[in-house]
């Protein structure tokens, strides 16, 4: 018994000086850094600081004892592309980040795009959609929001399940990303037996739909697919709703918690498209931690800007953990992200990259039930997954 | 006349009248500092989203009644007009060719602004919306109108019928118009000019912040409404004739008439550039505008 007890007080003495010294050796060396570039300011500030805000979460268990420090360097772009690439040469030239990510907006993040693969930056893209940021011919950039041309190809799954041979009606402000959905609409509507029965769009700035919600009623759509730029979107769903358009004809590609919010109780029924919300069914144990500390933490649940950039973070955690070789090499990284097959913590949701860094695309879309003042309800009304080149998202927009 | 083109119709009637006060709210606002002190303020843009921004902070994060919030954001532009006026603008007044100096001076309380609501309120750019001076909706015809956009309409006349009759009987009024017209005479038959100066600039910047107030009431908005409206202003203000308060108010709401007939007959791109266009085409065959002093 004695002789037993020796044996075991030896082992876990042993034990604790391999782990020790593990621990000492992951704190010997360099924190990894990570340039993080993104819109503190500026219009799109909005999403930046909402990702900032996910990021935050997931920092606060990202580096446990005995694991190689994983550090964010966060520069703010300004919305701008001509900063954002001026902030990437910074943290490559001067922090020596091992990679960039951090863009919230396809601008800025196709600027940051062209830095990263001319100069074999590797680049982890958390939310920015439109297509060319994994066109053909991309090494080193990873892309985990789905594309924008395919939630015009999801979209138009939902409407055809919804209704088969439906009509649809679009109007939307002239942005990339809009611009992007739409075009994954007219491609994959009418092959989905859907006619599009309307077409506006207006210029960025604009404030004013009483007029083209007129003849969006005059088209009698089945469907109405919404996208304004910002406080745009609300005037254009309040003006629709106003004439009669009901909310079960409404759907927003995209809806971000504050934006649900403000559509308001007017817009329950309505739907809106979605690779993240607090209300899924299949949030994981920390997905629902994730939703609790960040909802204790800024007063609102989070929506999937912030729900991308916890994982982007947690992404990185993971490759690094599984090739810590890939730490202080930028090529090793790259093949480690290039390879990486895992799944969302907080969704179970898969991510896996093509050869082009495009992840293998899915979307959610909700459907609105109650707006409270700090949070809302919504169910799941349709899921859908496809490849990234389903339709051919890369010669549709440009 | 079927009823969903009644309804078109109608919706540009309406759209027009909205945008149209709005926009010769904000034209004459800048036509009297110009008239005035000869000052192209180009930061007039920046006043306009200013008094929505104050206005959303006061309904949304304040909970104060917008009509209250209406009537305190008015009555806040008239100390910081006075401010401003005494700390730069009238530094200027005795300097040749200020409208030079002004121009740029403007431009930089622009850029100042515009980083100040940029690092301030940009991350709540998604959420810029008043709630409504008063809810429910009334029919026109077949076309259903929100009352408060009504009320802001009849709001936004009230305001230019009031400055037309102040600008007009007062003497106050009669004291700009004759310092527009001709400051020395005025200053020989006894008008305090630097005084009207001074009542100039803080009328202007209240009837901006007038516009900037009811637009945020009937419309949601961003940031970058301050161009637009900037660029709407000025053109207002050219083709109205620089310095005439009855030509910002007409162009003003032929503009908005304008906005909303392009846009339903071609498209609201079109309609965006489409009175730039006229603009240009106007001053090319009557440069000094088309109610010149």
């Amino acid at each position: 018994m004695t002789h037993r007890k020796s044996m075991l007080t030896v082992a876990l003495a042993s034990a604790s000086v391999a782990l020790a010294s593990a621990a000492a050796i992951a704190q010997e060396k360099p924190p990894v850094k990570i340039g993080f570039v993104t819109e503190l300011t500026g219009a799109w500030s909005f999403f930046g600081t909402s990702c900032v805000a996910g990021l935050k979460v997931a920092e606060k268990q990202l580096n446990p004892p005995g694991k190689r420090k994983i550090e964010f360097v966060i520069a703010d772009d300004q919305t701008s592309p001509a900063q954002a690439v001026a902030a990437s040469r910074s943290l490559d030239v001067q922090d020596k980040v091992l990679a960039l990510s951090g863009p919230t907006s396809s601008d800025t993040g196709l600027a940051v795009y062209g830095y990263a693969e001319q100069n074999k930056v590797p680049f982890v893209v958390p939310v920015a959609a439109f297509p060319q940021l994994t066109k053909p011919g991309t090494r080193y950039t990873f892309r985990l929001e789905p594309d924008a041309v395919g939630w015009g190809y999801a979209i138009s799954k939902f409407v055809e399940k919804q209704k088969p041979g439906g009509k649809i009606a679009m109007i939307y402000s002239d942005y990339a990303l809009m611009r992007a959905i739409t075009a994954g609409i007219k491609y994959q509507g009418p092959r989905s037996g859907l006619k599009i029965v309307a077409d506006i769009v207006f210029p960025q700035g604009s404030n004013d739909a009483t007029v083209q919600a007129a003849q969006i009623l005059a088209a009698a759509p089945d469907y109405v697919v919404v996208s304004g730029a910002g406080g745009f979107d609300n005037t254009i769903t309040n003006q629709l709703l106003d004439l009669g358009i009901k909310p079960e004809q409404i759907i927003h590609p995209f809806g971000i918690t504050t934006q649900v919010m403000n559509w308001g109780k007017r817009s329950v029924g309505s739907y809106y498209g979605t690779f993240f919300d607090s209300n899924l069914d299949s949030l994981t144990a920390e997905g629902k931690a994730f939703v609790a500390d960040f909802t204790a933490q800024y007063d609102r649940p989070p929506s999937y800007g912030e729900n991308f950039c916890y994982v982007t973070a947690n992404v990185i955690r993971e490759v690094i953990d599984a090739n810590p070789e890939a730490a202080d090499d930028r090529e090793k990284f790259r093949d480690a992200m290039s390879a990486l097959k895992t799944k969302e913590k907080t969704s179970g949701v898969p991510i896996e990259f093509d050869k082009n860094g495009a992840r293998m695309e899915y979307m959610y879309f909700m459907q609105m039930t109650d707006v409270a003042a700090k949070t809302y309800k919504a169910k799941q009304a349709f899921y859908i997954e496809w490849d990234p080149e389903v339709i051919p998202v890369y010669t549709l927009i440009k | 006349m079927s009823d969903v083109n009644l309804i078109i119709l109608l919706s540009t009637i309406s759209t027009g009248l909205i945008l149209g006060s709005i926009f010769a709210l904000v034209a004459v606002g800048v036509t009297i500092v110009y008239g005035s002190i000869w000052m192209p303020n180009a930061a007039n843009g920046q006043f306009f989203v200013l008094a929505a921004l104050l206005g959303w902070t006061m309904t949304v994060s304040w909970g104060i009644h917008p009509a209250i919030a209406a009537l305190l954001v008015i009555g806040i532009s008239v100390p910081l007009s006075y401010a401003l006026e005494y700390v730069l603008v009238r530094r200027f007044y005795d300097v040749p060719n200020r409208n030079i100096s002004y121009f740029v001076l403007s431009l930089g309380i622009t850029q100042i602004l515009t980083g100040i609501f940029s690092f301030t309120y940009g991350r709540w750019s998604d959420q810029f919306q008043l709630p409504p001076l008063v809810g429910g909706i009334t029919f026109v015809g077949p076309l259903p109108v929100a009352n408060n956009r009504l009320v802001v309409l009849a709001l936004a006349l009230a305001i230019l019928a009031s400055l037309f009759a102040l600008l007009r009987y007062h003497r106050y009024g009669r004291a700009i118009r004759a310092v527009f017209q001709n400051r020395d005479a005025a200053a020989l038959r006894g008008v305090n000019v630097k005084a009207s100066y001074s009542l100039s600039f803080a009328l202007g910047n209240a009837v901006i912040f007038a516009g900037g107030i009811l637009f945020a009431l009937a419309y949601s908005f961003d940031l970058t409404v301050a161009w637009t409206m900037s660029i709407t202003a000025f053109a207002i203000m050219i083709i109205g004739g620089p310095g005439s308060v009855l030509g910002a108010l007409i162009v003003g709401m032929v503009f908005g008439f304008t906005q909303a007939a392009v846009s339903t007959v071609a498209s609201p791109t079109i309609a965006a550039f489409s009175y730039l266009g006229a603009m240009l085409l106007i001053l090319l065959f009557k440069p000094s505008g088309l109610f010149a002093r």
